[in-house]
């Protein structure tokens, strides 16, 4: 039980992520049908869920919402900022309950009647809506068709309605078709057998019919009969139960051969107390319908096992590179296409295995999307949130690990970087602020930038600020690049007035360090008056990359392809006569670094070394290495907290011999060279 | 100073091995595997008792030299030169991670009332890494507390601090 309850508490938190973004598109666009009606499904499937799983407060606030969408639905009822409020904070609700699980707070068990008591209102009000006497009849029922409703239907046939050809047991059978119902015949008219005229018709029928079809669609079945047919269609109201058992009073007045008037079995039929016995069974077989759409696009797989799949597919890459290596050295002329077809295959089990954890960054908008709604409600500021390459997908874990740190982007840009709307006018800016959300891929990264339209940072005031905190000292020459980075330094924070949303000295150096746990990087933009842009820069995946294998003394070190750019080949002596560690590549004077000299190595370099070009922030930095083995995808394994400290590996891989080879991170080795080298001079 | 296995029974088991012509032990439950000496891939500007990196059935496992991070002079490898692969708790986690030494020796039933405390002064080794000593015939045993020797960036700078210093900076 524990664990169904568990995959439904995960289910209904992807429900409540649809619910949300549709709710949130249904504040832009309030007469998006499509939306209500996914509101409206997953309204009900949390519903069916909760219920199912005990969740009974659950239950209790998305069947009262559940109804408000319906009416939306029906169009008893507008999308207005009350009923998205109200579905918002029911939204907050559930999260809350679903996170309690048994041990709710006061204060959640306090919310809870609250929001039942304004649910109901925002119902109730509708309800009143639809007894208004501008409405006409046959509106109201529209807004009851898909509730189930009860009918009386009394059919007495003409004597002579087989001389039309017309068989009043098919009209019946028709009738019973349209829901759940009861039949009685009454047959007492049928004289004794000699005087029967085989043309006549002694029977007549009362139907009970409990149906979502409403009063004309019932008058239908009766189209080619009433003319000469005493049909009567009574509505006996909604939530009442025909269940045999719910019916035995009745069953014996018709026993005792009373006339069943529509008084007369209204008098006896209990009404229940919710819509349950039969819109259940309804429900159930929608749900069905739902469960088997959703199977054919997508499948749900526990991330154990997604975890454990690719852990087999990077021992298969491991283990592929074995036999490569081994099918190289025998040289064997069926081995080799073998082993290269392998070779392509894993490639492509590879990519797709690990294509099954990306997922587009759409998921993670949803949230963005609402912290913009509040908080441009709470600093009174008008923002329109764009998005732009949503679907670019990442790593689940990425996501996962963005969400806190763009979070407090967005807040900064809200709090910190749009103007109020007098200080936009003012400076002849749209009324509106603008946070714009791009994610694009780039080489093997991905970015995501983050940009409003708002004041910018004042680069003057950061540097003051770095001079009192003594980061910087007083007559230090920077540029604003370089400054604008201290921001990431901790406890650094310019606003001099601190509010409940940013502003508390902790900030962006969080947002840097999440950032560079996820292996990415973080920079950022400003022009005064024209807005701030940050940009994070993210690796497609954290576990297997393409790498270039090199050797350096008489270890293998993997070098990420994503970084390298070419490969020069150059004597020894042109490396160590090269003046200021510069050397011509390409029409360029590139400066380079030796990892032989950096790593510490004393052995005697070779006559030839080569030159990996890295890109560097938009332009190359050399890497000499002794020589290039070939391309090579590695397997990234983590050097463990004993290597903790090792900034410029950043990881390790099994070779096929089963030796290990280390993943450089050149950015790292390039910037503390290029740090060292500052420190000398 | 008693490692918590010798509070359950009266008789612990320890692996022996030795360095410099010393013996020293380490409780078995600290030990996960033994293995011969191969091939380390070497990780730049690392401290120099951080040999490098092996491959331990698919999983990247630091080797450490306990000798030079005893302090000890190093012998050329031979085939008595081993591995051991400890599982230590360093900052209250689990970390696995090769020891060179010098030869394994053998396994050891010792019983607690045997050990006797490390002396104050007089030993190489400062006292808080060790459990105790055990003297069997006429040689003693030093027994390690695994976990605080790993616990420690510098074990070597307790002692010998003037010679010991260059070689760590």
């Amino acid at each position: 039980m524990e664990q169904f309850k568990q995959k439904f508490i995960e289910e209904a938190n992807d429900l409540i992520q649809d619910l949300e973004s549709s709710c949130l598109i249904l504040s832009s666009e309030p007469d998006n049908q499509a939306h209500v009606e996914t509101i409206f499904r997953a309204m009900h499937s949390l519903k069916g869920g909760s219920a199912m799983f005990g969740f009974d407060m659950i239950d209790a606030c998305t069947h009262q919402l559940e109804t408000a969408y319906d009416m939306v639905r029906s169009g008893a009822m507008k999308v207005d900022d009350k009923l998205l409020d109200i579905s918002f904070k029911v939204i907050d609700h559930v999260k809350d309950l679903l996170e309690e699980n048994d041990n709710l707070s006061e204060s959640t068990l306090q919310n809870h009647s609250q929001l039942l008591i304004k649910i109901s209102e925002i119902v109730n009000v509708d309800d009143s809506k639809t007894k208004d006497p501008e409405h006409s009849s046959s509106s109201a029922e529209e807004t009851y068709d898909n509730d189930i409703n009860t009918y009386y239907i009394k059919f007495v046939p003409n004597r002579d309605i087989f001389r039309n050809g017309t068989n009043p047991l098919l009209i019946i059978n028709e009738l019973v078709s349209l829901g759940e119902n009861k039949v009685y015949s009454f047959v007492s008219e049928i004289p004794v057998f000699e005087k029967i005229d085989a043309t006549h018709c002694y029977t007549h029928w009362v139907v009970l019919l409990a149906t979502n079809a409403t009063k004309e669609d019932i008058q239908e079945v009766f189209m080619f009969v009433d003319v000469d047919c005493e049909v009567e269609i009574n509505n006996l109201g909604s939530n009442l139960s025909i269940k045999e058992a719910d019916l035995i009073e009745i069953d014996s007045e018709y026993e005792n051969g009373a006339d069943l008037t529509a008084d007369l079995i209204l008098s006896h039929l209990e009404p229940i107390v919710k819509s349950e016995s039969i819109s259940d069974n309804i429900e159930v077989e929608e749900k069905k319908n739902n469960i088997k759409n959703h199977s054919i696009s997508s499948i749900r797989v526990s991330s154990e096992k997604l975890d454990e799949l690719i852990n087999l597919v990077s021992e298969l890459v491991t283990r592929q590179a074995s036999l490569s290596l081994l099918a190289e050295n025998l040289d064997h002329k069926d081995l080799n296409p073998i082993s290269e077809d392998i070779d392509k295959i894993s490639r492509r089990l590879r990519d797709s295995t690990f294509s099954i954890r990306l997922i587009p960054i759409e998921n993670m908008v949803t949230r963005f999307r609402r912290l913009v709604r509040e908080l441009s409600a709470d600093f009174d500021k008008n923002i329109d949130f764009i998005t732009e390459g949503t679907d670019t997908e990442l790593d689940k874990s990425i996501i996962e690990g963005l969400l806190e740190p763009i979070m407090h982007i967005i807040r900064n840009n809200i709090d910190h970087g749009l103007e109020s709307v007098k200080e936009r006018k003012a400076l002849g800016k749209p009324e509106n602020g603008t946070i714009l959300l791009k994610a694009f891929y780039s080489g093997a990264n991905v970015y995501i930038q983050l940009s409003d339209d708002g004041r910018g940072i004042d680069v003057e005031k950061i540097r003051r600020k770095g001079i009192n905190l003594g980061h910087i000292p007083e007559d230090a020459a920077m540029s604003d690049k370089e400054i604008l980075d201290m921001i990431f330094l901790p406890g650094f924070s310019t606003t001099t007035k601190v509010t409940s949303v940013s502003g508390r000295g902790v900030g962006m150096d969080i947002v840097k360090r999440k950032v560079t746990e996820l292996k990415g990087e973080v920079s950022i933009d400003t022009e005064k008056d024209v807005g701030t842009t940050m940009t994070i820069k993210l690796p497609l995946t954290l576990s297997i990359i393409d790498g270039l294998l090199v050797m350096i003394d008489d270890t293998h070190y993997v070098i990420p392809l994503a970084t390298a750019r070419k490969c020069f080949d150059f004597s020894h002596k042109d490396l160590t006569n090269a003046v200021n560690n510069l050397i011509y590549i390409d029409d360029h004077h590139i400066p380079f670094a030796n990892l032989r000299t950096e790593f510490g190595i004393n052995t005697e370099p070779p006559e030839r070394e080569q030159i990996v070009a890295i890109e560097y922030n938009g332009s190359d930095f050399g890497l000499a290495i002794d020589h290039i083995v070939g391309e090579y995808q590695a397997v990234l394994k983590s050097l463990g907290s004993m290597y903790r400290d090792q900034e410029i590996i950043s990881g390790a891989t099994i070779l096929g011999d089963g030796t290990v080879a280390l993943v450089l991170d050149p950015h790292k080795i390039i910037s503390q060279f290029k740090f060292d080298k500052g420190s000398k001079e | 100073m008693i490692d918590s296995n010798n509070n359950q029974s009266d008789v612990g088991t320890y692996l022996t091995f030795e360095m410099n012509e010393e013996t020293f032990a380490i409780n078995v439950s600290k030990v996960l595997n033994i293995l011969e000496m191969q091939k380390i891939t070497w990780v730049p500007r690392a401290r120099d008792y951080m040999k490098g990196v092996i491959n331990l059935r698919g999983a990247v496992l630091p080797v450490v030299d306990l000798r030079i991070k005893f302090g000890l002079p190093i012998k050329e490898d031979s085939v008595d030169t081993s591995i051991i692969v400890l599982s230590i708790i360093k900052e209250e986690e689990e970390v696995l991670l090769g020891s060179i030494v010098d030869g394994v020796r053998e396994v050891l039933e010792i019983k607690d009332d045997s050990i006797v405390a490390s002396p104050v002064i007089g030993t190489r080794y400062n006292s808080e890494l060790t459990t105790g000593m055990l003297q069997v015939d006429d040689k003693f045993i030093t027994i390690l507390d695994i976990d605080k020797v790993f616990s420690i960036n510098d074990v070597v700078e307790y002692k010998e601090q003037s010679t010991t210093e260059t070689l760590e900076k």
